[in-house]
């Protein structure tokens, strides 16, 4: 059934000239992932368990493929409005998304290994596209060097795992560390380690996150929005497999780290973000902090071994990030277009030439500080009920670590809001009449939109996907 | 398990309300005020239909809600209903969103844009009837927080646009903006904790989100020790900023300085009241045994409360500030009452949120009136407003003296029982910790009397200051008196029949009070 997926994948790589297969393409592929999770029975276990198409995999096929194909909408006026390279522009985009879906189905090394870089090689490439952009060409570099960097990480502590066990899939391999009592041996520990470096870089959390903020900045903004959705998102998947396949014997001390891990990144990625004028950089902090609450419940999971509250809230959290954030962008997106000013305090009144854009400003921002009754209240509540669960200290300290964080969060989340609405306009910023919205665009807004609202009002239909994912996740 | 249709409607009728509205183009003013006021009419009109339906020989039962599944993989239900101490409450704010909306209809501040005020008024509308008739902790934190972005842009549009700097801050700011983003943060404060609070319920209580089935596991003492003070500590964090209580009460002056009058009013009646009634209807009755030992702080805290906001009322020149000090001290007579754990303090409690609902509503319609007609609010310009300003003046005479606790007017009723309350503590409480809140109460009382009366003296009284003399000012016109007059009259009902509160609180809050610490 994989091949299914791939079939319609693959063709399209070669009719990469026009956009518009491209998009019609990623909305065909939604269709085999929905008959395949409607008529769902029992996990597809190919290749010998190293491909596995479960709950889990196709909730998150889903989730990449919809994100990619919002990206296709908010790229094409971009793409063609400035004289760029169209075809490979997509058919990167694309080779992204069947690297994130082959991660989100990878049960071994290998399998798992080429997921994660070809779902992140592309994105050197995207990240530079403005060529002409001192900028662009900057982040780009940074970005590229240190990727190189966290795939020989991630490459190195698979090897270790390869050394030790001699298996490639994923359940060999814990089976043989507990077998030889291995799971909490430094060397299990050490290549845990090197793989969490590696796919730190990848989901851009503190220490591993200087790379974010000036490639997102350089970096065209749809990109931008796959870069800190997509790309992201597919870091956790992998990072959620490994977790819970291999290393969920390993002891305390990685939970530990774990936790400290994500509540610095919380803290980092607020405390910057206060202080940012550019809004593509305020949004790069922001989805550090965010990152920080995505990999919160998975840390603890890791002391409580309570797997199936902590994917489920990641899992959550993901899909909801993804919609709000992606809504995030485009405002940023549909802003810029009226002002010519990078510098978000100059955007006083901006909301009246552009009502449409300010309301989604209010949406989705306030979504993302996690203010009922829109979508990102939920996330947040979720990641709080699997950090609870257990009652159990990290847990809990972790949890208050978050509150406080949320409550940072508002104050620079509730600023472009705050500027656009009830700033009065400045008088020396160039304004650009631009008040028509391309339709895509429309269309990228108002599917967030609903979706943002929707999983705030009805949690439960997000909420049973995620739930959904995590029981089958772990039969 | 009845439908819960009335409450549903009465909740959700304005949000939907709201949405309509916002597919009316701008320039319909008059389809969207009159459709606005159409919807918080029959929002209103429900209520009423509830409240007759309502069965007052078992006010302590909760009523004509439903339980539907709402978030299933939680458990979190979409559980509604109301007894007699949420039923006053509900009346209250249906009716005081109607009388802001028909305020508004003449009164917009700038910039205008009726389309976005009275859609924020009634998405406002929607969280406040929601918090009151929710009975899943869950469905009462989404309403509890909806409040917050409207309110956030009703200042911050709306509001003071006066340029003052704060201390700690390099640049002068907006009032406007201070006051809202201050606003919004300390309340999202609180209730980020107490939604941990709410969690560590959830996962001690069966994992159940529903307040009567936790009220039950509360009553047979199933939250003890160390987590239930915890939860209780959180839980007080996320109330005590809404109520406002001091030391957290710093929002309160400059929100309400800043807001708008129609931000102020429902700010001042509604708002405030969520924090005391989530009191009542969670903290107290789930966590008796903590609130047995958290009651003198919060007695102490409250009487402190009333004679800071005392004090600070006479140090005021400014007169919306000085009414949001005076909200200070209200609020600490209700908590004052609720602290005592008894019948006469708590339906001390839920009578003074009602009077202070309508007075307090009222005496900032009246400010914000007199702001918008003389173009400042302080006091020391003001003067001879009774010659000025007839109507106006005479509203305001009436409206302080109930805000001061006149006998046979709404306010008295609330301070005197909350002081009784307070003599005669739940059996086990600290009488001299009490009985020293009491005096200092007691004291309070006088004061409150102490201010307003010169507030009246500096206001009403008195020749008009020569500045005024050749200017052309307006006394309320009919929009304004069509708000105010029902308040007028509501003060005086509740005054000379308290009955219409307790008839309805009294049996609830005996049930409360016998269930959680069987006095």
């Amino acid at each position: 059934m994989a091949a299914i997926t791939l079939d319609i994948l693959l063709p399209r790589k070669f009719k990469f000239i026009i956009a518009m297969v491209s998009i019609l393409g990623s909305l065909f592929a939604f269709l085999p992932i929905i008959f395949q999770f409607a008529n769902y029975t029992t996990p597809e276990i190919m290749f010998e368990g190293s491909y596995v198409i479960d709950k889990f995999s196709l909730i998150l096929k889903g989730l990449f493929i919809l994100v990619t194909y919002l990206t296709f909408l908010l790229s094409v006026n971009f793409v063609e409005s400035d004289e760029y390279y169209q075809g490979e522009y997509y058919f990167l985009l694309l080779s992204s998304l069947l690297g994130a879906i082959v991660v989100t189905s990878s049960r071994d090394l290998l399998t798992m290994f080429i997921g994660i870089e070809l779902a992140s090689t592309p994105m050197f490439l995207l990240s530079g596209w403005k060529k002409g952009d001192q900028k662009s060409n900057e982040g780009s570099i940074k970005f590229f060097l240190l990727g190189v960097l966290s795939a020989s990480l991630i490459l190195y502590g698979f090897s270790l795992l390869y050394g030790v066990t001699g298996k490639l899939v994923f359940s060999d391999i814990a089976n043989i560390l507990i077998q030889q009592d291995l799971a909490q041996s430094p060397v299990a520990l050490l290549s845990a380690i090197l793989i969490l470096a590696g796919i730190g870089f990848k989901i851009s959390i503190v220490p591993f996150h200087s790379w974010a903020p000036d490639t997102y900045e350089g970096a065209p903004l749809p990109v931008t929005a796959y870069l800190s959705v997509s790309s992201k998102a597919t870091g956790f998947v992998a990072l959620i497999i490994l977790m819970s396949k291999i290393f969920f014997e390993s002891g305390d001390g990685l939970g530990i780290i774990l936790v400290f891990i994500s509540g610095i990144t919380m803290f980092v990625g607020n405390l910057s973000a206060l202080q940012q004028t550019n809004p593509v950089r305020l949004l790069a902090y922001s989805s550090i902090a965010q990152a920080g609450f995505i990999l919160a419940p998975l840390a603890v999971a890791n002391i409580t071994n309570n797997f199936e509250d902590g994917v489920y809230a990641s899992v959550t959290y993901l899909i909801i990030y993804a919609f709000m954030n992606i809504g995030a962008f485009l405002v940023i997106n549909l802003l810029q277009r009226n002002i010519d000013s990078e510098n978000m305090y100059d955007w006083g009144g901006l909301a009246k030439e552009t009502p449409l854009a300010g309301i989604f400003a209010v949406i989705f921002f306030f979504s993302l500080a996690g203010i009922p009754p829109l979508g990102g209240w939920f996330a947040k509540f979720v990641v709080f009920r699997s950090l609870l669960s257990t009652g159990e200290i990290f847990g809990l300290s972790l949890a208050v670590v978050g509150a406080i964080n949320a409550v940072i969060g508002l104050v620079y989340y509730s600023r472009i809001s705050k500027i656009i609405w009830m700033d009065s306009p400045k008088e020396d910023v160039q304004k650009t009449e631009n008040s028509i919205i391309p339709s895509p665009l429309k269309v990228v807004g108002f599917v967030s939109l609903i979706l943002t609202i929707v999983s705030g009002i009805f949690p439960g239909i997000f909420s049973n996907l995620g739930e959904a994912s995590s029981i089958f996740f772990n039969s | 398990m009845e439908s819960g249709l009335g409450l549903t409607v009465v909740v959700f009728l304005p949000l939907v309300s709201a949405i309509f509205i916002f597919l009316i183009p701008k320039k319909q003013e008059m389809i969207i005020k009159l459709v606005t006021l159409g919807s918080a009419l029959l929002t209103f009109a429900v209520s009423l239909i509830v409240a007759l339906q309502f069965d007052f020989n078992n006010a302590g039962d909760l009523q004509l809600g439903t339980k539907v599944s709402w978030i299933s993989s939680i458990n979190s239900n979409y559980e509604i209903g109301i007894d007699g101490i949420s039923l006053p409450l509900l009346l209250l704010s249906t009716f005081i969103s109607v009388l802001a909306i028909i305020y508004s209809f003449e009164h917009l501040p700038e910039p205008k844009n009726a389309k976005g005020m009275m859609s924020l008024i009634l998405i406002l509308e929607t969280g406040m009837n929601g918090t009151f008739v929710a009975l899943d902790l869950i469905l009462f934190f989404v309403f509890f927080e909806l409040v917050l972005l409207p309110m956030y842009f009703m200042i911050g549009i709306w509001g003071d646009k006066t340029v003052r700097s704060v201390s700690g801050l390099k640049n002068d700011i907006e009032t406007r903006l201070y006051a809202s983003i201050k606003f919004f943060v300390f309340t999202l404060f609180g209730s980020a904790f107490m939604l941990l609070g709410f969690l560590g319920l959830y996962f001690r209580g069966n994992r159940t989100f529903s307040i009567p089935e936790l009220i039950e596991l509360g009553s047979s003492g199933a939250f003890t020790g160390t987590f239930a003070t915890l939860v209780f500590a959180v839980l007080f964090l996320g109330f005590a900023v809404k109520v406002p209580m001091w030391p957290l009460h710093t929002w309160l002056p400059d929100a309400h300085t800043a807001a708008p009058t129609v931000g102020s009013v429902l700010l001042a009646a509604i708002l405030l009241k969520l924090g005391s009634y989530g009191f009542v209807r969670i903290a107290l009755p789930i966590l008796p045994e903590q609130a047995v030992a958290w009651a003198p702080a919060i007695a102490v805290l409250s009487a402190i409360g009333i004679i800071y906001g005392s004090l600070a009322c006479l140090a005021q020149t400014d007169l919306k500030r000085l009414i949001a000090f005076s909200s200070v001290g209200h609020m600490g007579f209700v908590m004052l009452g609720i602290s005592s754990l008894t019948s006469i303090g708590i339906n001390a409690a839920m009578i003074g949120m009602v009077a202070h609902g309508i007075i307090t509503g009222l005496l900032f319609f009246v400010s914000g009136s007199m702001a918008h007609t003389y173009h400042t609010r302080d006091m020391e310009r003001l003067g001879g407003n009774m010659k000025l300003l007839p109507k106006t003046g005479a509203i305001l005479a009436f409206t302080a003296m109930a805000s001061l606790g006149l006998p046979g007017l709404a306010g008295f009723w609330g301070e005197f029982m909350a002081l009784l309350g307070a003599y005669n503590p739940l059996p086990g409480l600290n009488i001299t910790i009490f009985r020293s809140s009491m005096v200092a109460g007691a004291i309070g009382t006088v004061l409150t009397a102490g201010y307003l009366l010169w507030m009246l003296q500096r206001v009403n009284l008195g020749e008009p200051k020569e500045e005024w003399l050749d200017k052309e000012l307006h006394d309320a016109d009919n929009y304004e008196l069509v708000a105010w007059i029902p308040l007028v009259i509501l003060t005086v009902l509740i005054g000379v029949f308290p009955k219409l509160i307790f008839g309805a609180t009294n049996d609830a809050v005996i049930a409360l009070v016998s269930k959680a610490f069987g006095g």
